[in-house]
């Protein structure tokens, strides 16, 4: 005789369905799953209690439907808020310039046959003599400490008005 | 076995999402038959069926507000309780013990049967208890991914697109791991094909 063959197999184990619990059994397992949720309920800790508590009562809500639009304009008014006075805060630089901030170059009395069209960058041929930093300046009148300079006043170095 | 409707299911879950937990009740009622004969056949144990169906059900209840209808409830609340029942075959390991469920008489009546009677021999000749061991015996054999394929195909009738969406497999898994159960079963079973009656 052969094996079972699979259509066999099949009927077999489809037998298995009539395998069967007690009569009462689906009838009793919801109450014991309502007993079981109660008592595991119990033995969570208060704040585990409050937290769940809390988590409901916000899904209930519906918060975060609800938040995501006030949230988002708040989030976008503090970044707004904080940009604006840090704009504020900061000193106006038209008005004071720091000397020793970068070096400058100081360009007084430049021939016109200097110029080239070699660099796009530095153009200007200004000649050993003619380029001076203001640190250098600095040295000449003595400064140790930063200074600051309004824009609108000549420095003294400049060449001094004739009158 | 016939797939319940999912349009009524997405009501149900839809209502426990909103607070009402007599409409999770109804799923639980709806699901706990079809649930068990599939934990059941998978642990070959009452007690362990009872106490895997209820944590499949606590489990549920718990994440159904994260559940978001990708899929059907059907495949989800499989999906749980066929992963929890896998990962407790795990821990259990092989120390158990068969408890199993006594047969239903209706099955006397039942067509299947009464084809196997008429053309096995071996059926026709054991008892209906001495069957209900072997098969479980033979079952218990399997590895518990395997016996989970052959518990959804055979026992619970689900096609195999069902039971790749379950397991998150392939259907070409599915039916591998199928075909190589049946022919381990067919192994298993030929002791009792040859002496029916131990």
């Amino acid at each position: 005789m052969n094996q079972f063959n699979e259509d066999e197999i099949g009927k077999l184990l489809r037998l298995k369905k009539f395998e069967q619990p007690p009569p009462a059994y689906f009838d009793n397992f919801l109450h014991e799953f309502h007993r079981r949720q109660r008592d595991e309920l119990l033995r969570q800790p208060l704040w585990r209690i409050c937290l769940q508590r809390a988590q409901d009562f916000m899904f209930r809500l519906n918060v975060r439907t609800l938040a995501s639009y006030p949230v988002a304009v708040t989030a976008v008014l503090i970044c707004a808020a904080v940009i604006s006075l840090k704009i504020y805060q900061t000193p106006q630089a038209e008005k004071v310039a720091t000397v020793n901030r970068a070096p400058v170059i100081a360009t007084t009395t430049i021939q016109d046959s200097n110029w080239s069209l070699s660099n796009p960058t530095a153009t200007r041929d200004f000649g050993p003599t003619l380029v001076r930093t203001v640190k250098d300046s600095s040295h000449t009148h003595r400064a140790t400490t930063t200074r600051y300079v309004l824009d609108s006043t000549p420095v003294s170095y400049e060449p001094a008005l004739r009158f | 076995m016939e797939q319940p409707r999912s349009d009524e299911d997405q009501q149900l879950v839809a209502r426990t999402q909103n607070g009402e937990a007599a409409a999770f009740d109804q799923l639980v009622v709806k699901y706990t038959p079809r649930l068990y004969g599939l934990v059941y056949n998978m642990t070959s144990n009452h007690e362990d069926t009872n106490d895997l169906l209820q944590d499949v059900f606590s489990k549920a209840y718990k994440s159904i507000g994260g559940f978001r209808g990708k899929s059907s409830f059907y495949t989800w609340i499989h999906s749980i309780a066929v992963n929890m029942t896998l990962n407790f075959l795990k821990k259990r390991g092989r120390r158990f013990h068969l408890s199993l469920d006594d047969m239903d008489a209706s099955v006397q009546n039942d067509k299947e049967f009464l084809e196997l009677t008429a053309t096995s021999s071996p059926v026709r000749e054991a008892d209906l208890s001495e069957l209900q061991r072997r098969l479980n015996e033979a079952m218990m054999k399997l590895s518990d991914e395997h016996r989970a394929v052959v518990t959804m195909f055979h026992i619970q009738g689900m096609p195999h697109a069902e039971i790749s969406k379950i397991l998150r497999v392939s259907e070409g898994t599915v039916r591998s791991r199928l075909f190589y159960a049946n022919r381990q079963l067919q192994n298993y079973l030929e002791e009792f094909r040859k002496n029916p009656v131990s």
